[in-house]
């Protein structure tokens, strides 16, 4: 995770993604490190999530976000959701988690 | 927001799908021609029914799945649209029908020009010009910069330089425009088609896929930069060599050797994308990937047997060209889309079902479409008739080409049942 400073609530957002898979390789896109941050707002109720993908030319890219809303929308239905693409810094293999390792290989 | 996202850009799937409906079919259909010529393979002269096989392997099974598997990895490899949808669906038609002529021309071949050979042959020519202006109007239109794109367009036009070389053959023999025996051009024309067209096209495609399945960042690039100037040099002297009387043979030698060298660097390549995976563990797609590629490692050793083997192990010349064909067609060529089917194909399906459905609902994995045990039992056919043919062929043996010919025929059909299960896929709902 790249991101550094979450409060105990953006942790708990983190968790939630977790339910979100790479379709490809069926491993969860936090443990893939494709989570670069996560904002939880409480007083404008909103919630920015940036994701990043494993190549530009990623065939399921749009479908990943997708699922990240639904997901995000569905848990926290006061909140206005922004999910961002972002492509820097390029995402590179070393952001998988060892969960993700062990997964990935499982 | 989502700049270079390739979903939007994804082609419809009933571009694609039909592709490697009728590859299939043509891949079954061309396994069961050898079951019932195997004897042909022992031969010394090329009979209308090896023919017959080789063009249905070339144009209805590897042709027709690379055309269909390129209109979906345009938007992976180059981020934009395929040109033209409309372009694609009468390329399809054209190459279907143009090969239907064709097989018929070569199952009724008595060394004459038919009719059959000129409508199909104009009809196949048509289909790959289309395919080519589709292509790299589609690389065109694309701002990105990758040593794939440079891979894929050079393929575009050596096709097209293919079917040139193949149509000024056909007017030279009537008109003799040119001193030069025909078989020099047909020579030209298989190298131009197999390497620049076939394995350029190949390469440029895996240099994106494979660190992407198997999660590589930092590639050996640079092997496929010296690749690329190695493999055009050795084409392009080949292509020039060909019009101009009485070349010294080292020229010739040199220009294979050189497209040698490229195709070495290619394999090296991907051995160091093996190597630093950090998906060690492979699915059935990149197993058969894998497989494949040691078949091409195993093509280009046959191929520099083509030019050693006589002189050194008194192996007939002829004989080796066949098993270079043999295991650059049924082994690389064959193993690689069995291979790639797997990482393509149940995409586009998963994504025309599932995609609106995601995080509403339980949805299934990609990998889910298709049934994993099947795939690894006609990996293991696939592998066991290669194996049978190159013993038959090495020992003249009729009745182990026969086996490999079945094995080859089970495989197809097994194949076939999990490319069923995914085109005819029926939609989840819990």
């Amino acid at each position: 995770m790249i991101q550094k400073n979450i409060t105990e609530e953006e942790a708990k957002v983190y968790e939630v993604l977790k339910q979100v898979p790479d379709p490809e390789v069926a491993v969860n896109i936090v443990d893939l490190g494709l989570i670069y941050k996560v904002l939880k707002n409480d007083e404008a109720k909103t919630l920015d999530v940036d994701v990043t993908l494993s190549t530009p030319g990623c065939p399921v890219g749009d479908t990943i976000i997708q699922h990240i809303q639904t997901v995000l929308e569905n848990t926290y239905p006061e909140y206005a959701v922004l999910v961002d693409l972002v492509w820097e810094p390029a995402w590179n293999p070393d952001m998988i988690s060892d969960d993700g390792r062990a997964e990935l290989n499982a | 927001m989502q700049v270079g996202l390739s979903t939007k850009n994804a082609p419809s799937v009933w571009v694609v799908v039909p592709h490697f409906l009728i590859g299939t079919v043509s891949f079954l259909v061309a396994s069961l021609f050898v079951v019932f010529n195997y004897q042909d393979l022992l031969g010394y002269h090329i009979s209308g029914s090896v023919l017959s096989i080789i063009h249905l392997m070339i144009l209805g099974w590897v042709s027709m799945i690379i055309f269909g598997a390129l209109y979906q990895l345009i938007p992976v490899v180059m981020q934009v649209k395929l040109y033209s949808e409309k372009l694609a669906y009468l390329t399809l038609g054209g190459l279907v029908l143009g090969l239907f002529f064709l097989i018929a021309a070569f199952l009724g071949y008595k060394f004459q020009l038919t009719n059959n050979f000129i409508v199909g042959g104009s009809l196949v020519i048509f289909a790959i010009t289309l395919f080519a202006f589709n292509t790299l109007k589609s690389a065109l239109s694309s701002d990105e910069k990758s040593i794939s794109k440079l891979y894929i367009m050079a393929s575009g036009i050596y096709l097209l330089l293919t079917v040139l070389i193949g149509l000024f053959t056909v007017i030279n023999l009537s008109y003799n425009l040119l001193p030069v025996a025909h078989t020099e051009f047909m020579k030209t024309h298989a190298v131009i088609g197999l390497v620049g067209w076939f394995l350029m096209l190949v390469i440029g495609v895996a240099a994106k896929l494979m660190p992407m399945f198997l999660i590589v960042h930092r590639t050996r690039e640079e092997l496929l930069k010296w690749g690329f100037y190695l493999i055009n040099v050795g084409l392009l002297t080949i292509l020039s060599v060909t019009f101009i009387k009485q070349v010294p043979e080292f020229v010739d030698v040199i220009a294979f050797i050189l497209i040698l060298a490229g195709l070495v660097l290619f394999l090296l390549f991907n051995y160091d994308v093996f190597s630093h995976r950090m998906r060690r563990k492979l699915d059935i797609g990149m197993k058969l990937s894998a497989i494949g590629l040691i078949m091409f490692a195993l093509t280009t050793l046959s191929f520099i047997g083509t030019y050693f083997g006589n002189s050194v192990f008194g192996f007939p010349v002829g004989r080796i060209e066949i098993i270079s064909g043999l295991l650059l067609i049924y082994g690389f060529f064959t193993g690689l889309i069995l291979g790639q089917t797997y990482k393509t194909l149940p995409f586009i399906i998963w994504l025309f079902y599932y995609q609106k459905l995601v995080g509403k609902q339980k949805v299934p994995l990609v990998a889910d479409l298709y049934s994993d045990k099947l795939a690894t039992i006609h990996m293991y056919s696939f592998v066991a008739s290669i194996a049978l043919f190159i013993t038959g062929l090495v020992f003249s043996i009729e009745i182990v080409l026969l086996f490999a010919a079945v094995a080859m025929v089970f495989t197809s059909m097994v194949y076939g049942v999990n490319v069923y299960k995914m085109i005819f896929h029926k939609k989840i709902i819990e």
